[in-house]
């Protein structure tokens, strides 16, 4: 096996991905190559350190942003009279949709030309037109059901369960800073001095979020801030969290 | 032997026992593939079990409380072949102090071929000694706990909560899990993002629930100290007032509709988009805060009100006496 073909498979290689016999290959030829070696070294060391990097959690108002934007967007389209509103819907759906007309139009061509012809060709005196497309579509049909279902690309289920905590943390997270959103929304009703708590608190219900473990620990420190949060923007209790305890 | 002091007796892992384990509650694996029954006695050793731990991702947990002193542990173990079975664990914890810890999981490893987690399933139906305190986690299974005296901590991401006829504090949590809590006669905090929470004769002495996106139930509530809190969702209430009580429901978004067994007098403030106060409105008063203020019974020098605070930013409020 050539530099050529070895290169492109070092990355499947390196991930274990290869089956036995290709991986013994690519071994083989990286114990007599250093050019290819020393590629392989190379990304290793580049995949070693992209690992090490430490994870960077978005900043809050990253989404506050977001949400932002597109409430103004929003806004704006509420302002634009309905027929815009529809015209600019449609629009980027008119070239699929013109394709899709094509095609069926070519479909109902071609399935009525087959309906006026006879088994030898010429034009049938007595159509069959329902024989011709449901017979053999059925089956094929419920086999390309059962590819998709069973190649859906869910991971294998080891994984999913050691990114389970990691969802979960993940969907406090989204919750804590909708509710940050909304302490937005009405935190101009608020005096300066409870702004002031609030913020001092929310920092400080944050700090106890990212000095917690992994897992259960930093889930119930989310949950901490989310209470914390419902209170301060329904109930306008802003020093204290858990109901003014 | 660290962990000798709990025997464990291993009445099983047998197949097919006769009385079959809770059905799961939540989809099974669309191929049922082979199905593997077994049962689990855990006696314990020189201390009574107290406190029991499960983390189970991978399907329903069903506790049940009775008289015993043991731990019963009846398992289903559901894979689409003999390779994946093997990968399922239950492992078994009993600690000399007394407590026991049930977790589940999958083997890994590249010499298994890809399983998706929709294709297995672990469910657990465990019964514990009544005063045995209750942790559990799971994901999307359901978790149910009956009749137990020494409250728990329970949680799931998305699989529905069932808390029925439990004494001592409860703590529930979930993300997108629907929450019933029946009959719990001590503390509760129960918490969801984006489910509901239904509540059904609460007779401890706090009572603090909420919700972002979900809507509060409660019936029977006889706590002193009540809270309900939803974002977004509707907020109903039939409760029971005691003296010196408190309660507060408020939502943002949401509705907010009381119903009130008065015991003595009661102080009501209530502020939303509309307000009725129903026969309190009687001799209700509005003050510049835009709070309605108002107060049903004699209040004497030995006795304080109950206060009741209601509040929809955004939503209606309604309150009534139920006579």
């Amino acid at each position: 096996m050539s530099c050529e073909d070895v290169r492109p498979r070092l990355t499947g290689y390196l991930d274990g991905e290869l089956d036995a016999d290709r991986g013994s290959v690519v071994r083989g030829h990286l114990r007599e190559c250093a050019a290819c070696r020393q590629v392989a070294t190379d990304e290793a060391a580049l995949r070693d350190g992209l690992r090490q990097l430490p994870h960077v959690d978005p900043p809050p108002s990253l989404w506050a942003g977001v949400q932002a934007r597109l409430a103004e967007a929003e806004v704006a389209d509420a302002r634009r009279p309905a027929w815009r509103r529809a015209l600019t819907r449609w629009l980027p759906s008119a070239p699929r949709f013109a394709a899709g007309t094509l095609v069926a139009a070519t479909a109902v061509g071609v399935l009525w030309w087959r309906s006026q012809r006879g088994p030898d060709g010429d034009v049938a005196t007595q159509p069959e037109p329902t024989a011709i497309a449901t017979a053999p579509t059925t089956p094929r049909m419920s086999q390309t059901h059962v590819v998709v279902a069973s190649d859906r690309g869910e991971p294998d289920v080891t994984a999913d369960l050691a990114g389970e905590a990691g969802r979960v943390t993940a969907s406090y997270g989204d919750a804590a800073e909708e509710l940050l959103a909304l302490a937005g929304e009405v935190r101009g009703q608020w005096t300066e001095e409870q702004r002031t708590a609030f913020d001092a608190r929310v920092a400080e219900l944050r700090g106890t979020i990212a000095s917690a473990a992994d897992g259960h620990p930093r889930q119930r420190a989310w949950r901490d801030l989310i209470r914390y949060l419902q209170n301060a923007v329904v109930r306008d209790e802003i020093a204290f969290a858990g109901g003014g305890q | 032997m660290s962990r000798g002091s709990l025997a464990i007796v291993c009445a099983l892992a047998g197949v097919a026992a006769a009385e079959a384990p809770a059905q799961p509650t939540t989809p099974a694996p669309s191929n049922p593939g082979l199905i593997e029954r077994s049962r689990l006695e855990v006696q314990p050793g020189g201390r009574a079990i107290h406190q029991l731990s499960i983390e189970n991702p991978l399907g329903d947990v069903k506790i049940e409380g009775y008289d015993g002193t043991s731990i019963q542990i009846e398992s289903r173990k559901q894979a689409p072949d003999e390779e994946a079975l093997d990968r399922l664990r239950i492992s078994l914890v009993p600690n000399p102090d007394g407590t026991v810890r049930i977790t589940t999981t999958a083997d890994g490893g590249k010499e298994f071929k890809t399983l998706g987690r929709s294709q297995v399933r672990i469910d657990l139906l465990i019964r514990a000694p009544r005063d045995a305190r209750i942790t559990a986690a799971l994901s999307a299974g359901s978790l149910e706990v009956n009749n137990m005296d020494a409250g728990g901590d329970l949680g799931t991401s998305s699989g529905p909560i069932s808390v029925r006829n439990v004494s001592g504090g409860v703590s529930t949590h979930s993300v997108s899990g629907a929450t019933s809590i029946t009959q719990v006669f001590g503390s509760v905090d129960a918490q969801t993002i984006s489910a509901n929470l239904d509540l059904d004769t609460i007779g401890g002495e706090r009572l603090i629930a909420s919700a972002n996106r979900g809507q509060i139930a409660g019936r029977r509530v006889r706590a002193r100290d009540v809270e309900l809190t939803t974002v977004t969702g509707k907020i109903f209430l039939e409760a029971e007032t005691s003296l010196r009580g408190r309660l507060v429901v408020s939502s943002l978004r949401g509705d907010v509709d009381v119903k009130l067994r008065r015991q003595g007098a009661i102080s009501i403030r209530a502020r939303g988009s509309k307000v009725n106060l129903g026969s309190a409105a009687a001799n209700a008063k509005t003050q510049q805060d835009g709070w309605i203020y108002s107060q049903l019974g004699q209040v004497n020098g030995t006795s304080a009100p109950a206060l009741i605070e209601l509040r929809s930013r955004y939503g209606l409020v309604q309150f009534a006496i139920i006579e």
